[in-house]
């Protein structure tokens, strides 16, 4: 199981009786063998109130259930795709970004404001993610889209990475993120450097961050 | 040290040492990092006014510290440029980043640049150090030697660096007036010793539409 990636942005998915996968509405392309698609109301996994939750966190991008037997090609407005394969840890991605995933990983919906109080309200506007973001947890792989290709960069205890919230995608392990400022008289004045607002991630794991400033 | 990341990224590995980059392009940094614009593209008073004046604009920062920062820009892909002690031409827009020893400055290119579609006037980088220049898909280098002349498409070119002449040549005949043209009506012609970047995807120029 899992995606194989046919080209940089295009990936294939084989499923099997018993085996569901999720995908955002419509990003199917083509697909081989008996394969149904049926549009999943919840927005995900989980019962009625995980639906509300996201209805409410603003985080139920349109998904759809894939099942059957068979090969299902996905791709999605000629972006990128980068498939990470999960092994017990978390995925913290934004949910219009996720092209499909697993239905072995359990999805959730994370409060940023849990995370550092009025500075994580702040940083889910800056970064235009709103105050929510959807998490993935389990075993199984999940496909990611972005502009102009993805790179990983680790991050372990003894180095922080900076992040523009532009170009920031997704980020997986045990991680902090906290949106640091670095406003000076010079942002006043118009005169800044353009990297006034930085999302500094700490801890250990990986973030992924996209060749481009551009969001989805 | 600038490395390609990949295509479209660029990471350099600052050891305290500055930098110049386009504003905004950093999109992630480990280590200790400072973003300060330069005004006026960092050449100057001097050149502030002649940027000002020539509508080469640079909205140029200096990023200074230690460890590794990486530089993107709308997907575009990145060439890496070594220079030694010789003159890099190359459009403001098309600049990403430079070594903090490295000069820029702005320079006349007459009626080339007019065809391009980017003002009359050219930025330029002098020194010894590496620079990264951006291209809208992979650019390819082309070399002029003394035999090997080269014509390029104004809206193709991206920079060139050594000692070439350049000249503009038109191919306007009765037949492009009466809108029956190639769409190659103009050309810029490199003579000399050097290299060219040419990207394979054109601007929107004048030369275009005829």
């Amino acid at each position: 199981m899992g995606f194989r990636e046919i080209n940089s942005k295009m990936v294939e998915a084989t499923v099997a009786p018993g085996q569901r996968l999720f995908s955002q509405r419509g990003a199917m392309l083509a697909y081989q063998g008996d394969v149904s698609f049926t549009p999943n109301m919840a927005g995900g996994q989980g019962g009625i109130m995980s639906m509300i939750g996201r209805r409410v966190a603003d985080e139920d991008a349109p998904l759809m259930t894939v099942e059957g037997s068979g090969t299902v090609l996905f791709g999605h407005g000629g972006h990128h795709i980068q498939v990470i394969n999960l092994s017990g840890d978390t995925l913290c991605v934004e949910a219009d970004r996720l092209l499909a995933f697993e239905g072995t990983l359990e999805q959730g919906t994370v409060f940023l404001g849990a995370q550092g109080g009025v500075m994580g309200m702040v940083r889910g506007q800056v970064s235009g993610q709103g105050l929510f973001t959807t998490s993935l947890k389990g075993h199984g792989a999940v496909a990611v889209m972005a502009h102009g290709g993805v790179f990983e960069i680790p991050i372990t205890p003894q180095r922080p990475v900076h992040v523009d919230p532009q170009a920031y995608v997704a980020h997986h392990g045990e991680v902090r993120n906290r949106l640091s400022t670095a406003l000076g008289w010079r942002d006043m004045v118009g005169r800044g450097s353009g990297e006034a607002f930085q999302l500094e991630l700490s801890g250990s794991g990986a973030v992924y961050v996209q060749a481009s400033e551009e969001k989805l | 040290m600038f490395r390609l990341q990949s295509s479209k990224v660029l990471a350099v590995e600052m050891t305290g040492d500055a930098v110049k980059a386009k504003n905004g392009s950093m999109v992630a940094y480990d280590g200790e990092m400072a973003f300060k614009k330069l005004t006026g593209g960092g050449d100057g008073l001097r050149g502030m006014v002649t940027r000002r004046l020539t509508g080469e604009q640079m909205t140029v920062m200096e990023v200074k510290g230690r460890g590794t920062c990486w530089f993107a820009d709308r997907a575009s892909e990145i060439n890496l440029v070594t220079l030694r002690g010789e003159k890099l031409y190359v459009e403001s827009s098309n600049l990403l980043a430079a070594d903090g020893g490295l000069r820029t400055g702005t320079e006349f290119t007459g009626l080339r640049g007019a065809s391009q579609g980017n003002g009359l006037f050219t930025t330029t980088v002098e020194g010894s150090g590496q620079a990264a220049i951006m291209s809208d898909g992979p650019a390819v280098v082309l070399r002029v030697g003394p035999q090997y002349p080269l014509t390029v498409d104004p809206g193709a070119y991206v920079a060139h660096q050594g000692n070439l002449r350049q000249s503009f040549q038109s191919g306007v005949t009765f037949r492009t007036l009466l809108g029956e043209g190639g769409g190659e009506a103009f050309q810029i012609r490199f003579e000399g010793d050097g290299l060219v970047y040419v990207q394979p995807s054109e601007r929107n120029t004048i030369a275009g539409d005829v």
